[in-house]
């Protein structure tokens, strides 16, 4: 192949590629939805955070946590219990690695927990569905605190 | 696409043999963000994030005895054979080891690609509604594209894979990685204290027994793949000198990104806010919200989907190629395997591979038996992967014992010892393989140790067994004959 027709092929290859991720960037920033700091986010926050600090966590800013799971939990409330979503939660249990070297863990007991009390706030019907997978995991305290 | 047996790209003999197409060069730095690619990404920072300052213990120990090991190693090796894994085991050890040990590299792969392109599916749905996600057509679909996509690229040379998999990592990780340390920084410098704490005492992982254990030599695999893409050293200008160098870069690039937005992430964002069933989007959201940055958020997701996108091709057109060379040379596979298109690309074990890929993504994506469980595979591929490593780290023992003279670019010190280290984490991830993780709960550790000891057997030995007692004399290929032998 003639190094031009080579660098002409790519250079659409590269072209296309751009133009896709940018597409995506479009919809994405369309799409994107800040949440409300409303009352109801509020107060769901500091509900969050006085079963945090009742299961021994430390207090958190409730301000973050305004920010990120709004009244509905957010991207947490996105039914976690469907086979594909556990599938992907599961597999990221796991070590270090971004690669082929990804391989599962023995994950920190009060990280669970806290998802679970997360959930509970924010859609307990979604921890209902969820609960059995979450209890059935094994755990361990592998975070030091 | 046509195929013809023209092998354009495979490794470059000193004496080209009639009728070879130059390849063009590579640049050391393209080779070195190719390897980074492979390794790294930002994918694995809210993991490592949960553990706080630690995570620098978790990264920094397993690079000390797996991956300078096998940076050196492979750097050694690769400035003194061309080819890659497979000519370094058919040197130092026996061909039909060599062929186990790209066949290995090569296998592992296959169930890697639905699991990593089911990541891709469910990013991609964060950007445009999320809950796509937990839709099996949607993914399968996605899956099918991106995957075939690939495939087509990776045909068409692999300038085009090193191009995109180079931009790849720019994009989708070096950028990001750099705006998420800065902004930690930031974070710090406004007075800030830190979520997680970082005083001396957490340097250290919580020591638990097995599951800490688990967690420490686990992390060894975090560096797999360093030594995937020496199977294109022979593109390169001055493979002896250049490799090496591309290999020390690869080895920095892939620690700064695995420490430094890890260790940023636990800055700003307390450990029981990162969600464990939400995906790596919600990490980031929340520590772009933080700062009031929310809408950088479906733009991280999109360089995520690029670096993800771009470390896969390098996959597809690694292993493969190595696959291929050595079947060439000693008929391992039927002729059919053995086609180049006219690209000089391994065309037909691409394709072959995608149907088997594609019956795998379409099960995961469409059987919910299948996706729940399928966290197990990344358990057998590892162990898999790990063959490789105790024949490589073998293979350049018995070289330098048995060919002390040949002549390398580069010769790693202390050699002996760095392989003993090597071989010795390599063992130790291969045992601790069989130690049940947290997804498996409180079932029988003899099951799980039978269904890993069982993958492991059927994928790693048994099916490259039955390649090596099927072959022919006659797929043996003459146009690989020439390059027998042949060193950088």
């Amino acid at each position: 192949m003639s190094p031009t027709r080579f660098a002409s092929e790519h250079r659409w290859i590269y072209l296309y590629a751009i133009l896709l991720l940018l597409a995506l960037v479009v919809i994405g920033l369309i799409q994107y939805d800040g949440v409300k700091t409303t009352n109801e986010a509020h107060r769901k926050a500091n509900q969050l955070s006085d079963a945090l600090v009742a299961a021994g966590y430390s207090a958190p800013d409730t301000g973050g946590i305004v920010r990120t799971l709004g009244t509905d939990g957010g991207n947490v409330c996105d039914d976690p219990a469907t086979a594909l979503k556990s599938s992907l939660w599961k597999i990221n249990l796991s070590n270090g690695s971004s690669g082929p070297g990804q391989r599962p863990v023995i994950s920190d007991r009060r990280v669970v927990e806290a998802e679970a009390l997360v959930l509970g706030v924010y859609c307990p019907d979604r921890l209902d569905r969820i609960q059995d997978r979450l209890d059935a995991l094994r755990t361990d305290d592998t975070v030091r605190r | 696409m046509s195929t013809t047996d023209v092998p354009s790209e495979i490794p470059r003999p000193q004496t080209k043999a009639a009728g070879q197409v130059a390849v063009p060069a590579m640049k050391w730095v393209t080779l070195a963000l190719m390897t980074t690619s492979s390794v790294a990404s930002l994918r694995s920072a809210p993991t490592m994030a949960v553990y706080g300052l630690a995570c620098v213990f978790l990264y920094i120990v397993p690079a000390i005895v797996f991956l300078l090991p096998t940076a050196l190693v492979s750097a050694e090796l690769a400035s003194g054979w061309s080819g890659g894994v497979y000519r370094w085991v058919s040197e130092g050890l026996s061909k039909p080891l060599g062929f186990l040990a790209v066949w290995c590299q090569f296998a592992m792969t296959i169930f890697y690609y639905p699991s990593l392109l089911a990541y891709v599916a469910s990013t991609i749905a964060y950007v445009i509604d999320p809950s796509l996600a937990s839709d099996g057509v949607y993914t399968a679909i996605v899956i099918m594209v991106l995957y075939w996509t690939g495939v087509w690229v990776s045909s068409r040379g692999t300038k085009a894979v090193a191009g995109l998999s180079s931009w790849g990592l720019v994009i989708g990780t070096l950028v990001p990685g750099t705006i998420l340390v800065v902004l930690g920084l930031v974070f710090l410098g406004q007075g800030n204290a830190s979520a997680a704490p970082m005083g001396a005492s957490h340097l250290f992982p919580q020591w638990t027994g097995l599951a800490s254990l688990v967690l420490i030599v686990n992390n060894f695999l975090s560096y797999s793949g360093m030594e995937m893409n020496a199977v294109h050293v022979s593109s390169l200008r001055n493979p002896a000198r250049e490799y090496p160098r591309s290999m020390f870069l690869a080895m920095a690039l892939v620690l700064l990104i695995f420490i430094l937005p890890a260790l940023a992430i636990s800055w700003v964002v307390p450990s029981d806010q990162l969600s464990l069933t939400a995906g790596v989007m919600q990490a980031f959201d929340a520590f772009f919200s933080y700062f009031h940055v929310g809408w950088l958020t479906p733009i991280a997701a999109v360089m995520l989907v690029a670096a993800a996108l771009g470390g896969m091709l390098t996959w597809l057109a690694g292993p493969s190629k190595g696959l291929l060379l050595i079947s060439r040379e000693e008929g391992y596979l039927p002729p059919f395997l053995q086609k180049l298109n006219k690209n000089g690309i391994q065309q037909n074990i691409l394709v072959t591979q995608g149907v088997v890929t594609t019956a795998i993504a379409l099960m995961y994506a469409l059987i919910p038996d299948v996706s729940s469980a399928y966290w197990i595979f990344s358990v057998i591929t590892t162990q898999v992967y790990l063959i490789v490593y105790l024949l490589m780290f073998a293979a350049a023992i018995r070289l330098r014992r048995t060919r002390p003279d040949h002549p390398r670019g580069y010769r790693a010190p202390a050699l002996t010892l760095l392989c003993a280290v090597g071989l010795v984490a390599s063992l130790a991830a291969l045992v601790i393989g069989f130690v049940p993780s947290s997804q498996f709960g409180g079932s029988s550790v003899w099951t799980y140790i039978g269904i890993i000891g069982g993958g492991l057997v059927v994928l790693g030995l048994l099916i490259p067994w039955l390649f090596l007692r099927f072959r022919k004399p006659n797929w043996r290929t003459a146009a690989a004959t020439a390059d027998e032998g042949s060193a950088v």
